[in-house]
């Protein structure tokens, strides 16, 4: 069965392109213009991933908007916002409406492809158990490259894909330290240094909500992060 | 900022006392009323004593008898009807004369016939009842000494005799006794004090047969005068101190309002160029109130101004962003498309076109995200050599045709803020002081320490500053690169967010050109909490 994912998207260019890609792709592509039309065929049959601008037409928050509308649809529907907006605030107002994702439009097609399926995989594999090898092991952390779902001491950290994968770059190998740039292409984003900074402000605050003595991630100044090995 | 003195000019306050000086004119106005009045009470004085004298003259007219006394006494007439004629025309003077006021008849013979009243009585009380109330009173008394220095005081002038030169050498008896009424001022013999006194030819038929003289001393007038002078003084006084008060307050408060106004327009704009709304006479309803609330429409104005380049960056970022994306996904579709063949050659650059492009909107996205940080303002305290240290450590390796060269303080340093925003600030130091930097020298890092300060420095050989550009480095788009790398876009925002950064912990960012003028020093002054 081909997998149908829903784009919202303004921007009829930008629209088509991705449209384009993700067809093919072999996926069933069905795409919005705003956020009425959307949330009509939704209604009617609940696509299997949407990609989701934040700004529509007139609507400056429709993404948003509808975002929590789709989860009243649906819990576990794969949502990721694709957007021009960069500001943390709009990242964590995104992320706080139950979106698994949040990229900005300067991602690249095939970036943006591997988050797909990345998510199509979580998506499947939510039920099944996990087969041993594409479990990574670090101590208390306990990484599924399957479902991409991370554990900390046996309780689930709930981490968006970006997220995820920045972790996975660093507990990889304990001790060394990656820089910005390498955890960029590891977590397939481009953005400033910045924006890394406060990707791993989250994942810190995060895994302290589930553990508030949690400190695995060093800051290295001038070089980077590294994953602090058991001690 | 310390408030600037007004050069070569005079303060509000000292034109309006300068102003205040027209009152002047109110006592002296008053003083030549009072010599006006004096005047007129002179001259009333004296038609008062041509009049007695008149009186007098007319009565001895109506009895020559009394006039020929001598003469009849001389002829050895009726002796015992002299007595009684002397007695009858001392009686008659008697009844004219009163304190103050003395009469005196001669007769031709420039021989005295008859005397009354007295030149020594005392002058008439001080009178109180016609006062300004107590505090002209108590003006008054507290400046008697000068009065008495200034002002001549009236003293009665104790004559007790008609001084021989008077009867003898007195032209005004001389005249009178020629038949005309005249008029002399003559100095008292004690030399206080003036006398007044007017003779009076007596007609016995055509011929003069004596003459009256009636003298007054003019105490009265002086005193009255004095009392007139001390009260306009002193009324005057108090009426100038009063308006000179009121005008003093008026003008202090009119010059502290201004005062405030300036030294609130002048800080308006702060070091990190937001602009604060004016509070001083906000809702005065003058014109200084008209003024303020001008003043925070333009100040407002610029803010908006301010803002609106501010966010310039951020704003032609997100704009920017949709087009590029839309370039960008199509050239990704055409790589998906199509096997690189000889359209790949330009789509290749096409797309390293696009990656610079987005190098640009990054760098300008990073300058609004780091504001917003800046804003949100999370605060810790952190050590500042271990994120110096561990920085300059990775610049080595970032950096391989540099050498960086650090000294630091023994001594613990430590700031408030948040430790990855400040390696982001020492980032962009270290960036700026590599690209400029020419030479074998290294590029020298120091920090400081002293009582107050936290002193980071960043010093590199290279080309100088030129001179009007050192004070707006650290501004949002300001560069003074000229020959750009081709990939390498700078925007002039590396500077800005130092200055950004460095604020958010509290500090100043400066640059300057070397004493050597052979290279560059950016200094930043943090100030040492304990």
């Amino acid at each position: 069965m081909r997998r149908r994912i829903a784009i919202v998207e303004d921007d009829p260019a930008i629209r088509a392109n991705y449209a384009d890609a993700l067809g093919k792709h072999g996926y069933e592509v069905s795409a919005y213009g705003d956020r009425v039309s959307a949330l009509a065929a939704f209604h009617a049959r609940t696509p299997d991933l949407v990609l989701l601008d934040i700004g529509l037409g007139d609507e400056v928050d429709g993404g948003f908007t509808l975002c929590r509308e789709l989860r009243t649809l649906s819990g576990t529907l794969p949502i990721i916002f694709l957007t021009a907006r960069d500001s943390d605030f709009d990242a964590v107002s995104g992320l706080r409406m139950g979106a698994d994702d949040y990229v900005t439009k300067s991602m690249s097609l095939p970036h943006l492809l591997a988050r797909v399926s990345a998510l199509f995989r979580r998506a499947d594999a939510s039920g099944a158990p996990a087969p041993g090898e594409s479990v990574l092991a670090r101590g208390a952390l306990t990484l599924d490259l399957n479902r991409f779902t991370v554990s900390w001491r046996g309780q689930g950290v709930d981490l968006t894909l970006t997220e995820f994968w920045l972790v996975h770059a660093l507990a990889k190998f304990p001790g060394h330290v990656k820089n910005r740039e390498q955890l960029m292409g590891e977590a397939h984003v481009v953005v400033d240094d910045s924006t890394i900074t406060s990707h791993v402000k989250r994942i810190r605050r995060k895994f302290g909500a589930v553990d508030p003595r949690f400190d695995r991630i060093d800051t290295v100044y001038g070089m980077g992060y590294r994953w602090k090995p058991e001690s | 900022m310390e408030a600037r003195k007004l050069s070569g000019a005079l303060g509000l306050r000292a034109k309006i006392a300068l102003v205040a000086l027209v009152l002047l004119v109110i006592p002296w106005v008053g003083y030549s009323y009072v010599n006006a009045m004096e005047q007129l009470l002179r001259r009333n004085q004296e038609q008062q004593l041509a009049a007695t004298a008149r009186a007098v003259a007319t009565a001895l007219q109506d009895r020559p008898q009394l006039m020929g006394l001598r003469a009849a006494a001389a002829g050895g007439g009726k002796p015992p009807a002299a007595a009684t004629l002397s007695e009858q025309l001392q009686i008659l003077l008697a009844g004219l004369a009163r304190a103050g006021l003395r009469i005196w008849v001669i007769d031709s013979k420039l021989s005295l016939i008859g005397t009354a009243g007295d030149l020594g009585a005392p002058a008439p009380a001080a009178d109180d009842t016609i006062t300004f109330g107590p505090i002209e009173r108590a003006v008054r008394a507290a400046l008697r000494p000068v009065f008495e220095r200034f002002l001549e005081t009236p003293v009665s002038p104790r004559e007790e005799f008609i001084p021989n030169d008077v009867v003898f050498g007195g032209r005004e008896v001389e005249r009178a006794l020629d038949g005309a009424t005249t008029l002399r001022r003559r100095p008292a013999p004690s030399g206080h004090g003036v006398i007044l006194s007017v003779a009076h030819p007596v007609w016995v038929g055509d011929t003069v047969a004596g003459a009256v003289v009636v003298e007054e001393n003019t105490d009265a007038i002086v005193s009255m005068r004095n009392r007139a002078f001390e009260q306009l003084v002193a009324v005057t006084l108090i009426a100038f101190s009063a308006a000179a008060l009121v005008l003093l307050l008026f003008a202090s408060r009119l010059s502290w309002r201004l005062r405030r106004l300036r030294n609130e327009a002048e800080n308006a704009i702060d070091s990190q160029g937001r602009v604060r709304n004016l509070a001083a006479g906000e809702h005065a309803r003058d014109e200084i109130g008209d003024l303020s609330r001008s003043f925070s429409t333009v100040l407002e104005r610029l803010a908006q101004y301010n803002a609106y380049l501010e966010n310039m960056a951020g704003r032609l970022a997100h704009e920017l962003r949709t087009p590029i994306a839309v370039v960008r996904s199509s050239l990704d579709n055409i790589r998906l498309q199509q096997p690189p063949g000889e359209t790949g050659v330009y789509v290749a650059r096409a797309e390293e076109g696009v990656r610079r492009l987005e190098t640009i909107l990054t760098r300008m996205a990073e300058a609004t995200r780091l504001e917003q940080v800046v804003r949100s303002g999370e605060r810790e305290r952190f050590e500042v050599q271990t994120v110096l240290g561990g920085c300059v450590e990775g610049y080595a390796a970032a950096y391989p045709g540099r050498r960086f060269k650090l000294a630091m303080t023994e001594e613990r340093v430590s700031l408030r803020g948040a430790p990855d925003l400040f390696a982001q600030m020492l980032d962009k130091l270290a960036a700026n002081a590599a690209d400029f930097s020419t030479g074998e020298a290294p590029v020298e890092i120091s920090l400081q320490r002293t009582s107050t300060e936290i002193v980071l420095r960043f010093s590199n050989t290279g080309p100088p500053l030129p001179a009007e550009m050192k004070n707006r480095l650290f501004e949002s788009m300001v560069s003074v690169r000229k020959d750009r790398p081709a990939g390498d876009p700078h925007l002039g925002l590396g500077l800005y967010i130092v200055r950004l950064i460095a604020e958010f912990h509290g500090g100043r960012a400066s640059a300057s050109n070397r004493a050597d003028r052979n290279g560059v020093l950016v200094e930043l002054r943090f100030p040492a909490t304990a």
